[in-house]
């Protein structure tokens, strides 16, 4: 098919920059997001020729695996990717190896040492290497010192360390944590990622704020009447009941992806695009914001959990009979909440943030609500008029739109709704790639910009202490709202919004 | 941000201890009162800079020499054109001007600072060491050795103990000749070395060869001397496997990029194998950037040579695309009123695809500083029409060279070598 060849004078355009000789150690090699996430990308970047071609894969587990059932486990786990391309797969596959290591075990550490001096000399990596902890939240902290203990974080230049979500667990155990691993490496050997920060439309917020002279002049409280943050899932729990029970979705998923946008969404322009100037500004705008009531923050904020839905062909389980969750849970699998930024900038405008599990659809998007033009002149098609609204959608079908009344034709002067879209599809017409392509592209190049810093990551936990508070001491004054599965969230979450005579938008 | 004076006043030194006084500045028991030698590159300047010392000479423009491509030196050097009576559409700082300028007479002098300029761009990169020639009109000038430290003030990007030196080599050809014994021990093999010629590749064609040999990487401007100079030596430094940047293909990246951004969206790239003409415009006669482009395209979408000839304005040539279609393709020469400072720079472009069944599609990308009269008149009204509007790029050399040399660019593009030797051909 012509229409999706790529396009030729595209090639070779795009100035790449160039990854060191690297080893990238991963530690839960034998776990879903190796194979699932890692793996993957390591490939793509390796289709793509963005690896250098002295790369190793050392992967880590305790499981006694040898080099070849690493490489096997893999293959079996990537093999509706690799039919695509067997012999990228044949010249990648031998960059892969596997080191059975228990992190906690001081003599593993050591025999690790040995080997990554042995793959150093086998593929002239160079020392250089990258420490993924993709291991149990509780051993980031214990990991990094073993690293550290071995000597291998030594070298700030020539080692750094990937540390996965959820860190820390609140303000405390997240201040804790920083604590342990700036004793282990510099700060700017500290990678905490973030897979959201990954994805081309979430970094595009900045490019089309501070690209563009149209939007900044309007960004702030005097044009923009709310914000509204949404991430949407269509799955249930699925096989992570285990962490989910603890964890719900504030701490899976609005303490870092939803507050990573909100923060990129309110932030002040930073005065170079500079790792340190994007994370100041970040970690500002964290500090600013608050709970919209934070003595009342049941005013605030809505807990829902998904019950049982679908149609009678194919029904849908609630929560509490989902494999692995107790029958009597109340983690939250639905967040709603209004938040408030205290700076010049946003003060007044209300930002309404929602997750949630086995919603009607799937999707991710920033909505920015302008305020209605001071005196309506015409009458409006749809009944009243409509707020313009600019719709930053993150997934799927990336891409923005803008919304605005137009006169709607005939003799009369009433006016209606028009959408003014882009499409990353239609505009550039190839897939982005994953999230986590990009960010261990950028964490083996040391560039920490789409990283959280210590800060950002505390201000996060600070901001929603008191729910987490409340959620511990006081539970009954948090509810969790039961809803059907496969709908918009509880009738609660509505109740939120209409209370400043809003509306959810209905993507 | 303005070029920066080297803070300490360069010493003059007999050539033959220029390399022990270096050696002894960076030596560990001087680190202490002189900073760290930074550990990246060397970078040796050919600085000609004819028009400015003629100019200067003439009485034209004010002092002192400096090597910079300034707004005055440009002023100057139009209105020189004038004065001499030459074609309005030749650039300002033009071999033409230049001879034109030596008719005037005039014997004004002013003090040479060539070398001890050090363009911002340049020092944020933090050269180790920046080695200029310096040429001067007076053929007979005997050589002079200078030699200074040089630490990037903090907001240059310095803010850190790495330093580095300047070391300039001023006088006559072949006083200049004679100097080049010195610059093997300033050059040493732990460093990558660069060549930035940054004149005509036929001034002193001795000079270059021995500057350039490999491993050293050259930095060239193709708009500058003779086109099939310029191209037949991208060919040869490609064809020999020796790394070699031009400047005049560096500038076309907005071309590169405005082109692939038309075909970005999937239900544009049919054209692109549909192509039956292409026709770029250049300013003046010096085709060496239109063609450089053309072969790009070609490259890119798989079309072959079949024949290519000089016409009284440009050039003309016949390719054929991996189906067996003819690609006519025409170059051509358009005066302006206004010409950019480099010779032969992008005016516009055209693209007319036309397929056997449906609608054909005519791309014309146009030069934001001037117009496409031509390649917009007649005969496309039934085709499907795409104009961009292609931003002028406002970089001066430094910034250029600083983009190389920043972009750790130290072999020759892969497309600039695709499309140097089919470029050469095309020029015949």
């Amino acid at each position: 098919m012509v229409a999706t060849m790529t396009n030729p004078l595209r090639v070779g355009l795009r100035q790449e920059r160039v990854i060191a000789p690297q080893c990238l150690v991963i530690f839960g090699a034998s776990g879903d997001l190796t194979h699932r996430k890692l793996v993957p990308a390591l490939f793509e970047l390796f289709k793509q020729r963005r690896l250098p071609s002295e790369f190793a894969l050392l992967g880590c587990a305790r499981r006694p695996w040898s080099d070849e059932d690493f490489r096997g486990k893999m293959a079996e786990a990537l093999s509706s990717t690799i039919k695509d391309d067997p012999q990228a797969w044949e010249q990648f596959v031998g960059k892969l190896f596997y080191e059975p290591v228990d992190l906690q075990q001081p003599e593993d550490v050591v025999r690790l040492s040995g080997r990554l001096e042995q793959i150093d000399q086998q593929c002239a990596t160079r020392g250089n290497r990258t420490f993924y902890l993709s291991v149990s939240p509780k051993f980031y902290g214990s990991g990094c010192r073993s690293l550290a203990d071995a000597g291998l974080l030594k070298d700030p230049k020539r080692s750094r360390v990937v540390i996965e979500k959820p860190f820390g667990r609140d303000y405390g155990s997240a201040q804790a944590l920083n604590r342990v691993v700036q004793t282990c490496g510099q700060e700017n050997q500290i990678f905490r990622i973030d897979h959201y920060l990954g994805k081309e439309t979430v970094q595009n917020i900045m490019v089309l704020r501070f690209a563009n002279t149209i939007f900044e002049p309007i960004w702030n409280r005097n044009y923009i009447s709310s914000v509204q943050i949404t991430a949407a899932e269509t799955v249930g729990v699925e096989e992570r009941a285990g962490y989910y029970e603890s964890a719900g979705a504030l701490r899976d998923m609005v303490q870092n992806h939803l507050t990573q946008m909100l923060a990129i969404t309110a932030m002040e322009p930073p005065g170079r695009f500079d790792p340190e100037a994007i994370r100041n500004e970040k970690a500002k705008v964290l500090q600013s914001a608050r709970l919209a009531d934070e003595l009342e923050p049941w005013n605030c904020c809505i807990r829902g959990q998904y019950g049982p839905g679908g149609s009678a062909e194919s029904p849908l389980a609630g929560y509490r009979h989902e494999p692995g969750v107790d029958p009597n849970s109340t983690t939250e699998t639905y967040v709603a909440m209004k938040l408030f930024i205290d700076n010049w900038r946003w003060q007044g405008v209300p930002f309404y943030v929602r997750t949630g599990k086995r919603l009607a659809k799937r999707m991710s998007e920033v909505v920015l609500t302008f305020r209605e033009a001071p005196v309506h002149l015409f009458d409006a098609a749809t009944g009243g008029p409509t707020a313009n609204q600019l719709i930053l959608r993150i997934q799927p079908d990336e891409g923005a739109e803008f919304r605005f009344e137009v006169k709607s034709p005939g003799s009369g002067m009433r006016s209606r709704p028009i959408d003014m879209e882009f499409s990353y599809d239609e505009s550039f017409g190839e897939p982005s790639d994953e999230g986590y392509v990009r960010l261990l592209a950028d964490a083996m190049l040391s560039d920490p910009t789409l990283f959280t810093r210590s800060d950002e990551v505390e201000a996060a936990w600070r901001l929603y202490t008191p729910l987490l508070e409340l959620i511990e001491d006081s539970p009954w004054q948090l509810p969790v709202h039961p809803y059907e599965s496969r709908t918009w969230g509880p009738a609660a979450a509505d109740a939120l919004l209409a209370k400043d005579g809003l509306l959810w938008r209905r993507p | 941000m303005s070029p920066q004076l080297t803070l300490q006043t360069p010493l003059e030194l007999a050539p033959a201890e220029v390399p022990h006084y270096l050696e002894q500045l960076w030596s560990p028991e001087q680190q202490g009162s002189t900073g760290t030698g930074a550990n990246t590159f060397c970078l040796l300047i050919w600085q000609p800079a004819w028009a400015e010392q003629q100019l200067i000479r003439s009485g034209r423009l004010p002092g002192p020499i400096t090597g910079q491509q300034s707004a005055p030196l440009i002023a100057a050097g139009r209105q020189a054109v004038m004065d001499a009576d030459l074609p309005l559409s030749t650039p300002p700082l033009d071999g033409s001007v230049v001879k034109a300028v030596a008719d005037f007479g005039g014997q004004a002098s002013a003090e040479d600072l060539r070398g001890q300029y050090i363009d911002p761009a340049l020092s944020a990169l933090m050269p180790r060491r920046l080695i200029t020639l310096a040429p001067t009109i007076d053929a007979e000038q005997s050589l002079e050795t200078l030699v200074a430290a040089y630490c990037p003030l903090p907001e240059e990007g310095g803010g850190t103990t790495a330093c580095g030196d300047v070391v300039v080599l001023r006088g006559g050809h072949g006083a200049l000749n004679e100097g080049l014994s010195i610059l093997e021990p300033l050059l040493p093999s732990s460093m990558p070395a660069w060549v930035w010629w940054n004149g005509c590749m036929d001034e002193a064609p001795d000079l270059m060869q021995r500057l350039t040999s490999a491993p050293r990487r050259l930095i060239i401007d193709t708009a500058m001397g003779d086109p099939h100079q310029c191209l037949d030596l991208l060919r040869s430094r490609v064809e020999n496997g020796q790394a070699v940047n031009d400047l005049n293909w560096l500038r076309l990246r907005s071309w590169r990029e405005t082109l692939a951004m038309v075909f970005d969206p999937p239900q544009q790239r049919d054209a692109l194998i549909h192509i039956t003409r292409l026709d770029i415009d250049v300013e003046g006669h010096h085709p060496a950037q239109g063609l450089l482009l053309a072969a790009w395209i070609a490259d890119r979408l798989g079309w072959t040579l079949v024949s290519s000839a000089a016409t009284d304005d440009g050039t003309s040539a016949l390719f054929k695309r991996s189906d067996d279609t003819e690609v006519r393709f025409q170059l051509m020469a358009v005066p302006t009123g206004q010409p950019n400072v480099h010779a032969g720079q992008m005016v516009g472009l055209r693209l007319i695809a036309e397929p056997e069944n449906g609608q054909g599609v005519c791309v014309i990308l146009c030069a934001e500083s001037g117009g496409c009269m031509r390649l917009e008149g007649g005969g496309m009204a039934n085709l499907e029409l795409h104009e961009e509007v292609v931003p002028v790029q406002h970089d001066t050399p430094e910034m250029d060279v600083a983009r190389l040399l920043g972009g750790g660019h130290d072999s020759t593009n892969p497309l600039l070598a695709a499309a140097a030797p089919l470029a050469a051909r095309l020029l015949g």
